[in-house]
């Protein structure tokens, strides 16, 4: 009964924003006889074509393979080396992931205009300023995805392994660390992709023009082109959620 | 900082704090809920990791585009509204509006239950099936073990499950103003107002303290999480 209410009160926006985003007929003139009139996915196509469309989620594809990237690059080893080195270490690097959750994005975004806007004005002025804050926003759940990989591994034996024979740190890192952890690997970029193409709060604030941004513009002006970006967009992060699900489970067992 | 806690932005915080308690009242009671109905129909095969699975979906999703579905849903031309008014339920002849605190409570709620539903389906996998014998073999009823043995185990989970949520739609920004057009006297609303208005207002520095108090009430919330979640975790060995 309640998993039932429930279910229906999930479903109904979902079906409404596709009624709304691919069907052209206003609600006021929907009934039972035309209810399968006039469904088209023109909405898309057209949207798909619009310059400040293609611009915007041109960026958001850019940031959200910036972040990943970047997350990845600075987590991986540093994270190895705490597992390896000191349980302090991992306890620090485990706090501070969460501090994301303590410091609300519209705070984050405060503190960091207020700080880099005299002294270093290119990460305010540049779009691509938002990664580092993409990364810290990410940061809990990346983290998670990586910590879960890395406790599985016997880090200690394959690392000394390596290093008897003669593999230097960074060779270890690439090619024994990453792809024992490969599976995490994937869980930590599709989770920082669905964080950034998601995230409103701090582009809005920095006025970036990233893909949300285009959405909530595009509400007044293009609402049923909008609507449909924004069930592709939730369509998207589902399927990345999804599967880093799956993927989680295939480190667990 | 005080001029941020006072007057008009008093009642954004007054504001922002209610809508946050309400729906992550109204979330643990759901949330709770599907997970105990979980429990229950644990022989359905594959229901169990659908939903979770879409629990772990919707607990992200927030932002604009969940905005958008609401609005199509439940907005003025709403296909919900419409419905409903077939059935003789007129929402917005009794003064309903999504953009206000209801309607945005009924949003909320759609990250709010299914992440409720997450954090607490662990720690029902954690209550063993011993305990459940040993209450009945002392002659206790179905309702006696969960109203003396269950809930106060299950206690700080459901207590700190709380604070997260109410953490979480403190937190939460996009979805309000995408919904009131950025109108919202939401206090994350009210920042962005000052600080992309600070060549006219001169208020920056509100804006700064605004973020501030923001800041002391999550961290106060988290803490409050942390340290019930450690206790959650005692019964779990």
């Amino acid at each position: 009964m309640v998993l039932f209410v429930v279910f229906v009160y999930y479903l109904v926006p979902m079906i409404s924003m596709t009624r709304f985003a691919f069907q052209r007929i206003p609600v006021i003139k929907l009934s039972l006889g035309n209810l399968f009139d006039k469904w088209t996915i023109a909405p898309l196509i057209e949207t798909f074509k619009e310059p400040e469309f293609r611009s915007s989620g041109l960026l958001s594809v850019q940031l959200a393979i910036a972040t990943a990237a970047l997350t990845l690059v600075l987590l991986v080893p540093t994270m190895a080396v705490a597992h390896l080195r000191s349980k302090r270490m991992r306890r620090i690097i485990e706090l501070s992931s969460t501090l994301p959750f303590v410091v609300p994005a519209i705070a984050l975004v405060v503190g960091f205009a207020g700080a880099f806007r005299e002294t270093l004005p290119i990460l305010i002025r540049s779009p691509f300023g938002l990664v580092p804050l993409y990364v810290i926003t990410a940061l809990p759940f990346t983290h998670r995805a990586i910590e879960n990989g890395l406790a599985a591994l016997d880090l200690r034996t394959l690392v000394d392994a390596s290093q008897s024979l003669g593999a230097t740190w960074y060779r270890t890192v690439v090619f024994v660390i990453v792809p024992n952890i490969r599976a995490s690997i994937a869980t930590a970029a599709f989770l920082a992709l669905t964080v950034v193409l998601g995230e409103f709060t701090i582009a809005s604030l920095l006025l970036k023009n990233t893909l949300p941004l285009y959405l909530s513009y595009a509400q007044g002006r293009n609402p049923q082109g909008a609507f449909a970006v924004g069930l592709v967009l939730i369509l998207i992060s589902t399927i990345f959620v999804a599967s880093s699900n799956r993927l989680g489970k295939v480190v667990r067992t | 900082m005080i001029e941020a806690v006072t007057g008009q932005f008093r009642s954004s915080f007054v504001f922002s704090l209610r809508l946050s308690f309400v729906s992550a009242i109204l979330g643990l009671v759901i949330g709770a809920a599907v997970a105990v109905a979980l429990m229950r129909l644990s022989d359905v095969r594959g229901l169990r990791n659908v939903v979770v699975g879409y629990s772990a979906v919707a607990a992200n999703m927030g932002g604009i585009p969940l905005a958008f579905a609401f609005l199509a849903a439940f907005g003025m031309q709403g296909l919900a509204t419409r419905l409903l008014n077939g059935i003789n339920i007129d929402l917005i002849g009794w003064g309903f509006r999504i953009s206000d605190f209801w309607g945005i409570v009924l949003v909320y709620l759609y990250f709010q239950i299914p992440l409720m539903t997450l954090v607490i389906v662990p720690a029902l996998d954690g209550l063993r099936k011993t305990w459940l014998e040993g209450a009945q073999s002392l002659g206790a009823s179905t309702r006696q073990y969960w109203r003396f043995v269950a809930l106060p185990i299950l206690t700080p989970a459901l207590l700190g499950g709380f604070l997260l949520l109410v953490a979480n739609a403190f937190a939460a920004y996009a979805t309000a103003f995408a919904l009131s057009a950025g109108g919202s006297r939401l206090v994350p609303v009210q920042i962005r107002f000052f600080l992309q208005g600070e060549t006219i207002t001169g208020k920056t520095n509100l804006g700064y303290a605004l973020a501030a108090w923001m800041v002391i009430i999550t961290a106060f919330l988290v803490l409050g999480f942390q340290i019930l979640s450690r206790r959650a975790e005692r019964w779990r060995r």
